[in-house]
């Protein structure tokens, strides 16, 4: 009683124009002003930001309050989606079929569209004709819903044109300017514009700069962003994606720029941060101290299939090691971040990629193997060497398997070896990335009749996405008998709601504006600048001694000898 | 009653939950014999290929998530609430205890049905099995209920319970019940008369019990709130959100009458979460609207006796007053439902109004600045079934803030007329 009364009769020092006496200050009952603390304001100034600091902080006016705790996913502005190259494989396997589930799940706006750009002779109907065929392919989720389709295939305009034709993209702010005016979030029509870019990556440039020409980059300050979906690969070296960012960044700023890696929108990959940084019990051990090696593997059982000219130019390095394999790494060693944010999170990345020590010369040689198939049997069907593969040169030194060893050097990571592989026409199509811990540091059970092996932590990316963990345990008997048991985690099991596809959560974190599994220009050029000169010292050595591995085995006997070398071997998926 | 597995007559489907196991007990003791074997079975046998001969299926999980005990006071309601949890058998696998209390004053005595249900999430995955109790118990057993449940709990799993009729908050066997569970499932919008002396009292157990509520009545308006929280999320418009002068809902009866029967908890749901997300304070509680304003109850008569000409209220945003109004229209509409949210701000001599209404399958926003036209967006979001508020809330983890507040707030608004709206 007497501690909540007494504050309110008691004049604080803070108010020196009303000097009041303080009880037990004033026992004799003569006025004298309370001593002033050294902090006490002492002018008018001071006294207005002293009042201020006491006002109760007023709420943030630029946050709204009613989006907190909002259960439902949040749905984008409404918005049209330019796509270019809307034939194309990509567009017609991945992108539409992406789009189609969201709509289907009510993921999108009511007032979106599609124009689908591209040069052959389509109108809207043949063009969503198309699409139909595609998606009864492509879906994930088949039969199609009837109402859900056509709704979203009213959705779809075609719009002929090439992209190195001005005109096309001045037809574009017309059509643009039509639906904004339709369905634009504001009377006056300025209205959100994504653009995909699913075309060859040499037009790139072209439809940036296209676009950048006719306006159709200026963002509004009262709304109307614009944003651009540029696919892989950026690039085909350090000095091409340099180059590219550069023409990329004189129409778009950095934060309208989302370069699509989509292994980045694979739940296992998402999974990684929350399970690295949302349990307690992993993040303690995540360091040099208890990991002996970090192995990262992206294999494929497929051959080039139909891309044979566009895989010559790539191989895979670029194709694989300096996006997908290099962006799961820096998920595996980064730091936690201060927030979730993109760019916190991609500050994180980037740190790691910047700690990878650049190979050169005879560090590229040891530390990196390239393979290329042969013929042989994959999946009990007899398949063609790479060299007799379509639209590939009889001669090609284009490596289609790669396997490399890195180091992360800092303070968590120094002395870890991070072994990364990559492969077309291996035994089966599997990524996965397998965390092996160091042993037990003494061996208590060293009479039992089988050691168990060191505990590790496997993270399926695909197929069957999930997590194991290895661990010994007692065999059941009279004695001490340990043997190596897991602990099985699979999405498919444990829930039965399917996964997104990647390309349904990129595309739609894009709309949303939240380029968190997009990578960053300096996250791009920094991993072209650990594979440039790996690719660079292969151009310079003499033609390698290709094919050395056959199509259905797990790569070159080099690639074992890569970790042999340190009494390691590759895990068996 | 044969005791023990079940074999399909037909191969199983992915995402269908199959009847594997049903067998029936008379104690507890029995009951956990039952679950015992289920437990101990590491396959179930199947014909997968349609070919009369039975195959060995694996069996990767049961019951990994939590407990769930649903108090069905009726056989129907009972048997409503156990197809919507087979449902969700792949999704959620948990215990699953329903028990419904009968004759109270008889003898005691328990009959227990004990099944267990599949689901194979592809065809050639293990599966998921989640096991049913359905507890039916009479005389002193069933106002024991706690006592009963108690022991059918798999340990350290949380435990939710499905209260899906009006609970009696403040029994002496609600409260043991609510003692023993981290979370309520219950649905504001079916309880008897307006609903509202049934929302203060779960506010008041809110209070009481560290539970987490999820209110089926609300989490089915998350499409009202994400369409109403898109309009403050167009930049022009934030700075009217802390400015807000008047929140009106309005709401469907059968008739002109229907107000004083009619549940309002779930438009009384959307003044309390704009109310509780900008922290304003009630300043006068709901009472019955007259024209010109609202009228003070008189004598004994509660202030919420007669919502037919609708309800107003009094919020306080820092200095400002914040009107509420609730009122009925006739509709064809299932009587509770909003029908429209209307919103009126007034920021530095600029007038905004907004207007949300909803139809099956979308939400409809209109905004009108200065009354100029400046917005109108559709929301495709359909209605949500109960599988799906089921899932929401037994997916949530610990107490949503976002439910403190409107719930506390709510039942600020009802204040003391809930006391004589006991009636109603």
């Amino acid at each position: 009683m007497t501690e909540t009364a007494t504050p309110k009769r008691r004049r604080t020092s803070t108010q020196p124009d009303s000097p009041s006496i303080a009880p037990e200050t004033a026992p004799d009952k003569t006025p004298h002003p309370a001593p002033r603390p050294k902090d006490a304001p002492r002018t008018a100034k001071d006294l207005r930001l002293a009042h201020l600091a006491k006002r109760k902080p007023s709420p943030r006016t630029d946050v709204n309050p009613l989006r907190e705790g909002l259960r439902l996913e949040r749905v984008p502005d409404p918005c049209t989606l330019v796509l270019f190259g809307c034939t194309g494989d990509l567009a017609r396997r991945k992108v539409i079929p992406a789009l189609y589930q969201l709509w289907r799940t009510n993921l999108l706006p009511h007032e979106f569209s599609i124009v689908a750009l591209g040069r052959r002779p389509f109108d809207d109907e043949s063009l969503r004709a198309e699409y139909r065929k595609s998606l009864e392919s492509y879906s994930r989720v088949l039969p199609l819903d009837e109402a859900a389709w056509r709704s979203f295939a009213q959705r779809v305009r075609y719009m002929r044109g090439d992209f190195d034709d001005p005109a096309a993209f001045d037809r574009l702010v017309t059509i643009l300017d039509a639906i904004d005016n339709e369905q634009g979030n504001r009377a006056e029509g300025r209205g959100n514009h994504l653009y995909y870019l699913a075309t060859q990556p040499s037009a790139f440039a072209e439809i940036v700069g296209q676009l950048g020409r006719v306006g159709l980059d200026h963002e509004h300050h009262d709304g109307g962003w614009r944003r651009i979906v540029i696919e892989k690969p950026f690039g085909h070296d350090l000095n091409s994606a340099i180059r590219l960012n550069r023409e990329v960044g004189k129409v778009f700023r950095e934060s309208q720029v989302y370069r699509i890696d989509h292994y980045l929108g694979k739940e296992t990959v998402r999974n990684l941060l929350v399970f690295r940084f949302g349990n307690g019990i992993f993040e303690p051990i995540w360091n040099r101290r208890h990991i002996d090696h970090i192995q990262i593997t992206v294999a494929e059982s497929i051959g080039v299939e139909n891309r044979g000219s566009f895989y010559e130019e790539t191989g895979a390095s670029r194709d694989f090691l300096q996006n997908h394999l290099l962006q799961l790494m820096s998920l595996v060693a980064m730091e936690p971040p201060a927030t979730f944010d993109a760019d916190a999170l991609r500050d994180e990345k980037v740190k790691v990629i910047r700690a990878i020590g650049e190979l050169t010369g005879d560090e590229i040689r040891t530390n990196v193997v390239r393979g290329q198939y042969g013929k042989g049997w994959v999946a009990a069907q007899p398949v063609q060497g790479y060299r007799q593969e379509p639209e590939v040169d009889p001669e090609s030194e284009t490596e289609t398997y790669v396997a490399a060893r890195f180091e992360v050097d800092d303070w968590r990571w120094s002395g870890v070896p991070f072994y990364l592989r990559t492969g077309k026409r291996l035994p089966k199509r599997a990524s996965e990335i397998a965390i092996q811990f160091k042993e037990v540091p003494h061996r208590l059970f060293r009479d039992s009749s089988t050691d168990p092996d060191p505990n590790l932590l496997a993270i399926r990316i695909q197929p069957d996405e999930g997590i194991m963990l290895r661990f010994g345990a007692k065999l059941p008997g009279l004695g001490i008998d340990v043997r190596s048991v897991t602990m099985d985690f699979t999405y498919g099991s444990a829930f039965t709601v399917d996964s997104p596809d990647a390309y349904e959560t990129l595309i739609l974190d894009a709309l949303l504006g939240d380029a968190s599994l997009f990578t960053r220009a300096d996250e791009v050029e920094g991993a072209w600048a650990r594979v440039t000169p790996i690719i660079e010292t292969w151009a310079d050595e003499p033609a390698p001694d290709f094919p050395n591995y056959e199509a259905g085995t797990w790569g070159p006997e080099a690639a074992d000898e890569l970790l042999a070398r340190d009494g390691r071997k590759w895990r068996r998926i | 009653m044969t005791a023990g597995p079940v074999t399909p007559a037909a191969p199983p489907r992915p995402g269908e939950p199959v009847l594997r196991w049903r067998s029936r007990a008379h104690s507890i003791e029995e009951v956990e014999g039952e679950l015992a074997r289920i437990w101990a079975q590491t396959n179930f046998q199947v014909d997968m290929n349609g070919d009369q001969v039975n195959d060995e299926r694996h069996v990767a999980a049961r019951t990994s998530v939590m407990n769930l005990v649903v108090i069905a006071r009726r056989p129907e309601v009972g048997e409503r609430t156990a197809a919507i949890i087979q449902m969700l058998t792949g999704r959620h696998p948990s215990r699953t205890t329903i028990v419904q209390p009968a004759d109270p004053d008889g003898p005691s005595w328990l009959d227990a049905l004990i099944v267990a249900h599949c689901v194979m999430p592809r065809a050639d995955a293990p599966e998921t099995c989640a096991e049913t109790i359905h507890l039916t118990c009479g005389g002193e057993a069933g106002r024991h209920l706690d006592a009963i449940i108690a022991p059918l709990l798999i340990h350290d799993l949380p435990v939710t319970i499905w209260w899906p009729e009006d609970p009696p908050f403040g029994t002496p066997p609600a409260n043991d019940l609510l003692a023993t569970a981290d979370r309520l499932v219950v649905d504001g919008s079916g309880w008897r008369g307006t609903g509202l002396t049934q929302l203060v009292k779960m506010a008041a157990a809110a209070d009481r019990f560290p539970i987490a509520i999820s209110d089926f009545a609300l989490l089915r308006q998350s499409r009202w709130r994400e369409a109403i929280a898109a309009i403050f999320d167009i930049p022009d418009f934030l700075p009217y959100l802390r400015h807000i002068r008047r929140i009106a809902v309005t709401y469907g009866v059968r008739d002109d009458f229907g107000a004083e029967t009619t549940n309002i908890v779930k438009p009384l749901y959307h003044a309390a979460w704009i109310g509780s997300r900008l922290g304003m304070q009630v300043t006068k509680p709901l009472g019955a609207m007259h024209v010109g304003g609202p009228r003070r109850p008189t004598g004994r008569q509660s202030a919420l006796a007669n919502p037919s000409a609708g309800l107003g209220a009094s919020l306080r945003m820092d200095r400002t007053d914040v009107s509420v109004v609730i009122r009925p229209v006739v509709s064809e509409m299932p009587a509770g439902t909003t029908l429209r949210v209307e919103l009126l701000a007034d920021w530095r001599g600029s007038e905004l109004r907004a207007d949300v209404t909803a139809e099956q399958e979308a939400v409809h926003v209109r905004v009108w600045q200065d009354g100029v036209h400046a917005l109108e967006r559709g929301f495709n979001a359909p209605r949500r079934t109960d599988i799906d508020l089921l899932a929401e809330a037994i997916e949530a983890g610990g107490r949503d803030p976002v439910a403190v507040g409107t719930l506390a707030l709510a039942a600020e608004l009802v204040g003391d007329g809930a006391a004589a709206g006991a009636a109603v």
